[in-house]
């Protein structure tokens, strides 16, 4: 296990994290996360998968700095996560885009917010909307824009923050099966031209075993790691390799781990 | 995602628009058309004497005592009165409603204190209160401009505080994953938000506040529009009345129009059909 190298070699650990919560309605505290141990080493892009429930989300919220874990540690660089930073930027499961502010003017709020716009950031900016493959469409407004192309503005907006780590929060799930097959191809393409460590939550497995170096398998009930799957499916992937036996392969054998999950714990996880 | 692609989305807005300016021609000559019938048929109406011309005069009688009226003197002193006072009113109206409606959204305590009064007076018919702002202010502009503000303050005061209640919480969250403080949240996104809230407010205000001044005069006053339509009304002089309340309708369609413009330049980020 990895737990064994040293912490510096890493982009991002936490350590012993337990998050909980009290119920609004019954007062009960919940137990969203338990003893979640991770390391994922710069550069590399990791998904998140399991049934819902599972603390996906809970996590992520944790990891940019919205929850505080109830025990344990989170570092990235080293540095300990206490509430958000400019270090960590997200790509949102809805595109939330200023409806009154242009793309260009989107991309740059979040820079905007740490007050850090000059015209160099604004070079920059463009070149991300670019690199989305936006170019053209600097000034038109969100509801100009189709799911996809929100999208691809959310993640311009997160690039130009020049994060360390970006969090991408089931970024394709609202949009229909093709524009999604699309869009993960146009992701692994970005991420390959800026290599930024990026954490991936998603309920399709296929998706994770698409983009993933390795995917962490999430277990409900409490939220935990039940299994690290590395995907040695060489890069630069196309949306072919989705039809090779070896990619195949590492979904049935994610499939069968959640089944497992979901049958230890007495529940379908199809339910929801 | 080509160049080709942006043209071809440009043309199609540019037919859409075409289409558009069209229809727009067409239920514009329609709705003249209606006036026009309907005027006509008011002449005759008085003409031919199916209902008594003391209760309705006549489009042309009205044309003839405007034309004369507005060579009076008091007239335009009438006009000026009555505009002073709902401009002040008004004015007043806006600049307390706002930020009381926005604060009251933004700070659950504020709200909590200012609320029983904004739901409580919402729902009281203000002109009830006229009698008692009649006493405390005097027959002049200034218990007027109260009536005025009273009735205008509302609308204003609840357009923004729904619009600081309906905020779109996955902003919020984004914004808080940004590091935003509170007060760039509050600028950047509840403020920007209120904006076609407050100008759907403030055209509900506009209509209160003109109601308001010809019922504040009518009441009781020493000049005004609400002043010359009463005293108009008293001595059977229905085609000069009739031309006061063609100056408030008049006044009340070109305010709504400005807003129009300026609702037009707020939300130009807005889907056209929205």
């Amino acid at each position: 296990m990895e737990n064994e190298q040293l912490e510096e070699n890493f982009k991002l650990c936490t350590r012993f994290l337990d998050v909980t919560y009290v119920n609004n309605k019954t007062g009960a505290e919940v137990i969203a996360l338990q003893n979640i141990n991770l390391s994922i080493i710069d550069g590399e892009f990791i998904c998140i998968v399991g049934p819902s429930g599972c603390g996906k989300t809970t996590f992520l919220n944790t990891v940019v700095g919205l929850l505080k874990p109830s025990k344990g540690e989170i570092l990235l660089d080293q540095q300990k996560i206490d509430g958000p930073g400019k270090d960590r930027a997200m790509v949102f499961q809805n595109p939330s885009l200023l409806p009154w502010r242009t793309v260009l003017e989107n991309v740059l709020y979040g820079v905007e917010l740490l007050k850090q716009v000059t015209a160099e950031k604004k070079k920059e900016a463009k070149e991300f909307i670019e690199m989305v493959g936006l170019k053209g469409y600097e000034n038109h407004y969100p509801h100009e824009l189709s799911g996809g192309m929100q999208q691809r503005v959310n993640l311009a907006r997160a690039l130009t923050l020049n994060p360390s780590l970006i969090l991408l929060d089931e970024p394709f799930s609202a949009l229909d099966a093709q524009t999604r097959e699309f869009m993960q191809g146009e992701l692994l393409r970005i991420w390959e031209e800026t290599k930024k460590t990026s954490l991936f939550i998603t309920h399709q497995i296929d998706e994770a075993v698409f983009l993933a170096d390795r995917i962490f398998v999430f277990g409900a009930r409490p939220g935990r790691v039940v299994e690290v799957v590395d995907v040695d499916i060489p890069r630069p992937r196309d949306l072919h390799v989705k039809r090779s036996p070896e990619f195949l392969e590492v979904v049935d054998h994610i499939w069968s781990i959640i089944e497992q999950e979901s049958s230890k714990q007495g529940f379908d996880n199809k339910e929801k | 995602m080509t160049k080709g692609t942006i043209q071809l989305t440009q043309s199609k807005h540019k037919i859409k628009k075409a289409k558009k300016i069209k229809k727009e021609k067409k239920s514009f000559f329609i709705s003249v058309a209606s006036v026009l019938i309907f005027l006509l048929l008011w002449e005759l109406a008085s003409q031919n004497e199916w209902i008594n011309p003391l209760f309705i005069s006549s489009p042309i009688e009205i044309a003839q005592a405007a034309v004369l009226m507005v060579q009076e003197i008091s007239f335009w002193e009438n006009v000026e009165v009555s505009g002073y006072e709902f401009v002040a009113g008004f004015v007043l109206a806006i600049l307390i409603g706002i930020p009381i409606g926005v604060l009251s959204g933004w700070n659950a305590n504020f709200n909590a204190v200012v609320n029983p009064f904004i739901s409580g007076l919402y729902v009281t018919p203000k002109v009830a209160l006229l009698p008692v702002i009649i006493i405390a202010f005097g027959i002049g502009p200034a218990s007027k401009i109260v009536i005025v503000f009273l009735m205008a303050f509302f609308p204003i005061v609840m357009s923004a505080q729904k619009a600081m209640l309906t905020l779109d919480q996955n902003l919020i969250k984004a914004a808080r994953t940004f590091n935003a403080s509170e007060f760039q949240i509050f600028k950047t996104i509840a403020l920007p938000s209120t904006v076609p809230f407050l100008l759907n407010g403030i055209r509900l205000g506009i209509g209160q506040g003109l109601i308001a001044v010809v019922v504040g005069e009518l009441f009781a006053s020493t000049a005004g529009i609400g002043y010359q339509l009463t005293s108009n009304g008293q001595n059977l002089q229905t085609d000069r009345m009739f031309v006061g309340v063609l100056v408030i309708t008049i006044t009340g369609i070109i305010l709504t129009s400005l807003l129009g413009i300026i609702e037009r330049r707020f939300s130009s980020w807005k889907p056209e059909n929205s």
